[in-house]
């Protein structure tokens, strides 16, 4: 498999569309068309192996399933991980002649997927460094009391931070790195110890996103107990997901209302949970 | 609606729903078009009040002038973050009313208000929500099919547009009351509950996806396997390794503040004493 330069063009223009601060808005670009699921239906679609690219974009979208970027601080670029990732993990499987929907196909796109999001997060700071540049003519415009281009400062020039830092960078890398990664077969067997870790880290590297996601949610030990049911229910019960949401459901309105009790009762003292809060008769 | 402003207390300056909507569409694909560590969203606001401020002021330097409320630092969470837009323009409406409010009220009400809603947007949205579709498209897309990357995107769209139009309109009508199922008491359970609901989704997201299993067997002199360390795990509790390892990730960013790059790394150095004594094997061939 290659990559032709109007296919690499593409995904260049997908990569302003969807990166940080994107051409595309927030809700389109960076949660919609940046989400490697929706990167791999895309990907799968310009290089022709719908299947494929469904199957690298599931792998990746694990790694990234809780993507929070904290204050404008970003571990990971979606750019990158999307529309160079995904290209480049699609060529290296083929190449590699691994089938599509096995994990060891899935294990190599989240490594590939994980190298390139991290490195690609340069591309962010760069589009949010040049910005600075067409603010800086923001400004002058403000003093001078053009206000009517501050439209142009925040949807015109922009492209052009893009052109240089999400179209170029992409373009270029998946049309060259498709022949790197295809050498990469020769040069790496797949019994090596370099390929084993390899794989072994791309089975791993989900945990670091669900981790991510947890240090979110989780604030005091026993936050962790809601998280370990929802495993256990897949993993020894083998539910699905939907059904774990709507378990989980349940557990949401028996909160809700112990809150709300809990708040009614003015009394605000821990033990009011444990007890249900129904002993609680005292009113301040 | 739109009458001459010769009086200025007696009549009333309203926006209509066109010019609202025109601002809210602005905030919805440019809130972050042109960010910049410095400024973030300050551009993308400014950008959305414009209309606003060109209906309410006929005069090109009272345009001006208030735009120069909204020349400070702002950053939120951008979907969120809307009902802060749609206050701003009933609180610029009172201002262009004359009523008692100045470009320092405003901004003490933008300052005050980004920073609680970014992070309940933060946990809502990208901790909760977004799993939870996320999580149910990833089941729709196993076996390479397209289905779930179309479910995700139609029910991600509707819920953001008709969410932030929402938001927006909120925001514009109540004006800082629109918060207050956010930020108050009932808005805690609230947050609560559904925190709830995200913790057990990404727990059978991790059960569901990641599997980190062992190769480990010991052989008896015989050559026989009396250890296999994978299925006694299992029968201890069916996916222990990828709980622990999830946890031990855990454990590095948020007790030893250790960066998710970092993180990663040790995966990588785990990995490769773990393939080399053997525990690790991915069991490759072509």
């Amino acid at each position: 498999m290659t990559i032709s330069w109007l296919q690499a063009a593409i995904f260049g223009l997908f990569a302003c569309l969807c990166s940080n601060s994107c051409m595309a808005g927030q809700a389109v670009g960076n949660y919609t068309i940046g989400r490697p699921l929706v990167g791999g239906l895309v990907c799968g679609i310009v290089l022709g192996d719908i299947k494929l690219g469904i199957a690298c974009g599931v792998a990746m979208q694990l790694v990234y399933i809780a993507l929070v970027t904290p204050g404008g601080t970003v571990s990971a670029d979606v750019r990158a991980i999307s529309y160079i990732g995904i290209p480049l993990a699609m060529v290296a499987i083929t190449s590699q002649g691994l089938n599509p929907l096995g994990g060891t196909a899935a294990n190599l796109a989240k490594s590939i997927g994980t190298l390139v999001g991290t490195v690609g997060t340069v591309l962010y700071y760069a589009v949010a460094t040049m910005n600075l540049v067409w603010q800086s003519f923001g400004w002058k415009d403000i003093e001078k009391g053009k206000i009517d281009r501050i439209t142009g400062v925040n949807f015109g020039w922009p492209w052009i931070s893009q052109m240089l830092f999400s179209f170029i960078p992409a373009m270029l890398l998946t049309h060259y790195g498709a022949t790197a990664v295809t050498a990469l077969r020769t040069a790496l067997p797949m019994d090596g110890i370099a390929m084993k870790t390899l794989f072994t880290v791309g089975g791993m590297l989900p945990c670091v996103g669900i981790a991510i996601l947890l240090r979110q949610i989780v604030n005091r030990p026993v936050d962790f107990i809601p998280f370990l049911v929802g495993f256990t229910l897949c993993a020894s019960l083998k539910l699905n997901l939907v059904s774990v949401t709507i378990i989980s459901l349940l557990f949401a309105i028996l909160i809700y209302e112990i809150e709300m009790a809990h708040n009614s009762s003015s009394n605000g003292g821990s033990a009011a949970i444990e007890t249900n809060g129904d002993d609680d008769e005292e009113d301040i | 609606m739109q009458s001459t402003n010769d009086i200025k207390n007696t009549d009333q300056k309203t926006l209509d729903h066109k010019t609202l909507t025109k601002s809210f569409y602005l905030w919805f694909w440019g809130a972050l078009t042109c960010f910049s560590q410095e400024h973030m969203q300050t551009f993308g606001y400014m950008a959305s009040m414009l209309p606003i401020l060109k209906k309410l002021y006929p005069d090109h330097d009272d345009q001006v002038e208030a735009i120069h409320a909204y020349t400070a630092f702002f950053n939120t969470n951008p979907m969120l973050g809307t009902v802060i837009v749609g206050i701003t323009a009933s609180m610029e409406e009172a201002r262009a009313d004359g009523q008692d409010i100045d470009g320092e009220t405003i901004n003490d009400m933008r300052a005050g208000l980004m920073g609680p809603l970014a992070g309940i947007g933060d946990s809502l949205i990208d901790g909760t929500l977004i799993p939870i579709l996320l999580g149910i498209a990833l089941g729709m897309s196993s076996g390479g099919s397209p289905i779930g990357a179309i479910f995700y995107i139609v029910a991600w769209v509707l819920i953001a547009y008709f969410g932030q139009r929402f938001l927006y309109f909120r925001g514009y009508t109540l004006g800082s009351r629109a918060v207050n199922i956010l930020v108050g008491a009932q808005g805690a359970a609230i947050r609560r509950a559904i925190g709830i609901v995200g913790a057990m989704v990404v727990g059978g997201v991790l059960a569901s996806w990641v599997n980190v299993t062992t190769s480990l067997k010991l052989r008896g002199a015989d050559g026989k396997v009396f250890l296999n360390l994978q299925s006694k795990l299992d029968s201890i509790y069916p996916g222990l390794l990828t709980v622990l390892i999830t946890f031990f990730c855990w454990w590095l960013m948020s007790k030893k503040h250790v960066s998710a790059i970092w993180t990663m790394v040790i995966l990588v150095v785990i990995s490769f004493v773990g393939v080399l004594v053997g525990f690790f094997n991915p069991g490759l061939s072509y």
